[in-house]
């Protein structure tokens, strides 16, 4: 599903490029799950972030469905992205102005979806997850976990292939977290969609099947090896 | 989709309330502003437009040159259209009009109506005057002929039909109403509420008036059949001058060159001078560009203070590129945002018209528009104005916006490009520097207005009043019975006071080489008591008196200005010179300092004075200081029982004088409200940038503040930047408003050097208030909590 063959990136600081990621070679099936862990400034993110297109690698080429990402154009990545991937941040990024339900419906609007059809998506959604009562409400109304949830409806409301989540329990208690992370091995298991997140904690780790981890922007190999 | 970005458009606008109503009121201000102005150069520039056949409509203007000087004037001698009529084939019509003053009676009704025209039988033919009841063709063809407007024929007749009715002109020509008009649009030069047939002035009251090649006083029209070219026209107009009055011109030394001005450029572009309304094109630019300005002002506003909130709506787009949109969706979302706020300003700004409108009339002096919604036109055309103007001001911070990097967006740190910040600087520097433009000329405005009132006349103009006789034959009795009233310093007769009408002579005056120059001299014809009692000076020589008896018929009195025009070295020298004039021969007695008989936007020109009881019709009454009520009832009271068949009425002279000032005064009023106008909406814009760059600096004030800035360096450290951007703005406005305000007193004759303080009061003035704007910002930063703030990142 996913092929990153040797993605650098890395800044220029006094004439010096300093390394972010260096050399990273990753392959990625249909239905794992995997999680990316290291120290703070190993990369995780902006790792995610050139998995997830919304950003760019100085160097290295990147196969996504066999198609080479960075050879298509804007409008074709875009549309790429649209349909096939899920994001899901730390500190949720919901649009304030806008209602659980308007928050979710959004990434339908961009799609183009039928207003009927819409309704229907978000209703099944909304009833799915149990926030039908929260959807005339806005993200300030909630607390955390729910926050998080309705990042997570809105993620997958498009049905993506591929969800990303970056820390995503990162701000809630741990009864909230572990919630999230259980919602996120039924989605695994029982839905077959594919799950990278970048995590701290070795107990969201382990719901995974796979572990990368990441130290000054390269993949650690021992742990990459045993894990194969 | 449309709905979701109407959805949060609204909820944008009610969450941010304050921001919104600023964003909203500004735009809206500037565009009502820029509305009324609009309103009023459409209004100036639709004189005129209404007549159909205006295209073939010239009105016929003279040159006339004397060995001295050429003067060009926008009125003719009576003969010229009649016999030009008569000469060309060319010609369709002709229409002479002349604006008068007369006392009108109908049974017990007795008013004295300054809105009588004379005019020729073609009139109704050529303009689009309308006839209620009357036939066009037969309306002004008979002597003593009335055509009255709807409001006059009300006045003398109430609900009765006026048809066939007589009223009284002069109190004593009866006259016959053959028809009644619609009232006159505001927006014609010709306006008149009676009109009255011109062969009963040219035939009867003045008989002969039609043959007077050089007695100039007719407003005359001429139209032209369709396809005949002026211009080729114009050039025949010699050879006819020659044929019908060569002989009189070269006898009087007088010669006359016509011209054919087009109807619709008489009123705003003429220059020459008749009795009729005249417009001026130099202040329809002027405020055509102020409300370019003012709408630019605003607009600019609209663009800080939308770039200013992108901060807050930048994580919005983060979010929204995340979730999959497109560039050009999202700047066609901002775009929509922006277009639904210039809308929301649309609406308001034409409430705010409407109610402004009334008092925006009384401002400039004519009713421009009675309302908005009179023609759906100006609405659409307005509307268009605020999409047009709503769009263009939403496209940098759409494109802004919609350009922000989702992830760096969403991480919390980003700095915009120092590209968007040049911009906004530079859009700042351009409302202060108009503000401050509009600061300066106001003040210039004022202090020549205030000039031209202090401004010593060179004649007693205080406790002056004026009283108009109309020739009436009791004048003269009545001035001795006003002058033995209590309270009454002194009387006089003369047919013009200083800043009112009067009469220009052909004259003969012995110059300083002895021979007879043939001149235009300006004349008053006063009595004893004019040059004592108006302290005009003496110079050399004596004044009028009446122990000399031919003073009555051989002496003129001169001013400074004539002195110098017959090339004499000193007054003395001009005493006891020849000179002819209007039938009269005489000598030069006296020779008074020039006084401003014309407004200060007026050189003093030569002038001649001399004693003609016939013709003076005004009384100057000269009251103490004290009860002037009681004075003034007093006059009326021996008015009253000497008079008993006109109206009673009088001026002050000093207001007299002044309403020549009118236009400017009203054209200082509109430019000081444009100008505060200008500076609020500014200081809305910089309250906007101030909020913006605060916003951007909160981490750097942060840690100042840990270092242990104090609050004050903190106010100083914000406001800095800004005052840069107000000096830069004084310095390109200062140079610019002192040339167009310099150009401006160019119309005054009489006027004031632009002092230095006039910029430096502009620019500090200009300074406090955004000074003030700023604090608010700056204050709040300083005071915030640096853990907080430091918490951001």
């Amino acid at each position: 599903m996913i092929e990153l063959q040797h993605i650098s990136k890395w800044y220029n600081v006094g004439g010096k490029p300093v390394f972010i990621l260096k050399d990273i070679n990753l392959k990625v099936k249909e239905g794992e799950f995997i999680s990316i862990m290291g120290p703070s400034g190993s990369g995780k993110s902006t790792l995610l972030n050139i998995v997830g297109m919304l950003d760019m690698p100085n160097e290295g080429a990147y196969h996504f469905f066999g198609e080479s990402v960075y050879n298509l154009k804007d409008k074709h990545r875009n549309e790429l992205y649209k349909k096939n991937i899920g994001f899901i941040f730390q500190a949720y990024h919901l649009i304030d102005e806008l209602t659980v339900y308007e928050n979710i419906e959004t990434p339908l609007l961009y799609q183009n979806v039928k207003s009927s059809e819409r309704k229907a998506i978000v209703a099944d959604m909304l009833d799915k997850f149990n926030i039908v009562g929260k959807k005339d409400l806005f993200p300030s109304q909630l607390s955390g976990g729910q926050q998080q949830l309705v990042g997570i409806v809105r993620a997958l409301i498009a049905k993506p292939k591929l969800l990303l989540a970056d820390e995503p329990t990162g701000n809630l208690n741990t009864a909230q977290g572990e919630e999230i992370m259980q919602l996120f091995q039924q989605l695994n298991q029982e839905e077959g969609v594919t799950i990278i997140q970048v995590t701290h904690s070795e107990k969201n780790a382990s719901y995974g099947n796979r572990i990368i981890n990441l130290l000054d922007g390269r993949v650690e190999p021992s742990l990459q090896n045993a894990s194969h | 989709m449309i709905r979701n970005y109407i959805k949060i458009a609204f909820r944008n606008i009610l969450r941010k309330k304050v921001f919104s109503l600023i964003n909203i009121i500004g735009l809206a201000v500037g565009m009502a502003a820029c509305f009324l102005i609009f309103l009023y150069v459409k209004f100036e520039l639709s004189y005129d437009s209404f007549h159909t056949k205006a295209p073939h409509i010239y009105r016929l203007v003279t040159d006339v040159k004397t060995p001295s000087e050429t003067i060009h004037a926008g009125i003719t001698a009576w003969p010229f259209a009649p016999n030009i009529k008569d000469d060309f084939p060319e010609v369709e019509f002709f229409t002479r009009v002349q604006q008068t003053s007369m006392l009108i009676t109908k049974d017990d009704k007795k008013f004295q109506e300054d809105r009588v025209l004379w005019a020729d039988s073609s009139f109704f033919k050529m303009f689009d005057f309308r006839l209620i009841k009357g036939d066009p063709d037969k309306v002004l063809k008979d002597l003593f002929t009335v055509v009255l407007s709807k409001t006059a024929a009300k006045k003398y007749f109430g609900d009765a039909d006026p048809m066939g009715q007589s009223i009284s002109l002069y109190d004593y020509y009866p006259a016959a109403i053959t028809g009644v008009m619609e009232d006159i649009p505001e927006n014609s030069q010709i306006k008149a509420d009676i009109i009255v047939s011109m062969s009963s002035l040219t035939q009867t009251i003045i008989p002969g008036l039609d043959e007077q090649w050089s007695n100039f006083d007719a407003v005359s029209y001429l139209q032209l059949k369709p396809g005949v070219d002026p211009r080729a026209l114009e050039r025949k107009f010699p050879a006819f001058l020659e044929r019908r009055n060569g002989k009189e011109m070269e006898k009087s030394q007088m010669f006359f060159t016509l011209y054919l001005e087009p109807l619709k450029f008489v009123y705003l572009f003429s220059k020459r001078e008749s009795n009729i309304e005249k417009g001026n094109i130099t202040n329809v630019y002027i405020f055509s560009v102020i409300a370019a300005f003012i709408l630019l002002i605003a607009y600019i506003n609209f663009i800080n203070l939308t770039t200013a909130r992108s901060v807050e709506r930048a994580k919005e787009v983060g979010i929204r590129k995340v979730v999959g949109a497109e560039k050009n969706q999202l700047v066609k979302q901002f775009i929509g945002e922006s277009l639904m706020l210039s809308l929301f300003a649309f609406v308001l700004a034409l409430i705010l018209t409407a109610l402004l409108l009334p008092l925006f009339n009384q401002l400039a002096g004519k009713t421009i528009s009675t309302g908005i919604f009179d023609n759906y036109n100006y609405l659409l055309l307005l509307f268009t104005l605020a999409i047009g103007a709503g769009l263009m001001a939403g496209i940098y911070p759409a494109l802004v916006l919609s350009s922000f990097k989702p992830i760096t967006v969403l991480k919390g740190r980003f700095a915009t490009s120092s590209k968007g910040i040049v911009l906004r600087k530079g859009l700042v520097i351009t409302q202060f520097a108009i503000s401050i433009a509009l600061i300066i000329g106001t003040i210039v405005v004022y202090k020549q207005m205030t000039f031209m009132r202090s401004h010593d006349l060179g004649f007693a103009k205080d406790q002056m009043l004026v009283l108009d006789t109309q020739g009436d034959a009791a004048k003269d009795a009545l001035t001795q019975e006003i002058s033995k009233l209590p309270g009454i310093k002194g009387t006089t007769l003369s047919s013009s006071v200083p800043g009112g009408s009067h009469s220009t002579a052909y004259s003969e005056i012995e110059n300083s080489n002895g021979d007879l120059q043939v001149a235009n001299l300006d004349l008053f014809f006063v009595d004893f008591d004019y040059i004592p009692q108006y302290q005009i000076q003496l110079v050399a020589g004596r004044p009028f008196s009446r122990e000399f008896g031919m003073d009555t018929t051989e002496a003129m009195v001169i001013n400074e200005a004539a002195v110098k025009y017959f090339g004499y070295p000193s007054a003395h020298k001009a005493i006891g010179k020849k000179f002819k004039q209007w039938g009269r021969e005489g000598k030069i007695i006296g020779v008074v300092k020039d006084f401003h008989f014309k407004s200060l936007q007026e050189q003093i020109e030569p002038l001649s004075m001399r004693i003609e009881p016939s013709r003076s019709y005004l009384i100057s009454v000269q009251v103490a200081a004290g009860n002037l009520p009681a004075s003034i009832a007093a006059i009326e009271s021996k008015w009253k029982t000497l008079i008993s068949n006109r109206p009673f009425s009088y001026y002050f002279l000093n207001e007299f004088f002044d309403r020549q000032y009118r236009s400017e005064e009203r054209f200082g009023k509109l430019f000081l409200n444009f100008a505060i106008l200008a500076i609020l909406i500014s200081c809305l814009g910089l309250l906007g940038l101030a909020s913006y760059s605060t916003i951007q600096r909160t981490k750097e004030i942060g840690i100042r503040k840990v270092m242990g800035a104090s609050i004050n360096n903190i106010i100083g450290l914000l406001s800095k930047d800004f005052l840069l951007l107000i000096l830069i703005a004084f310095f390109i406005a200062a140079p610019l408003a002192w040339y167009f305000m310099n150009q401006w007193l160019q119309d005054f004759a009489y006027r004031i050097n632009i002092a230095w303080w006039v910029f430096v009061v502009a620019g500090l003035l200009a300074l406090l208030t955004a000074l003030i704007t700023i604090s608010f910002q700056a204050i709040k930063a300083a005071l915030m909590n640096p853990v907080k703030s430091l918490r951001t990142e």
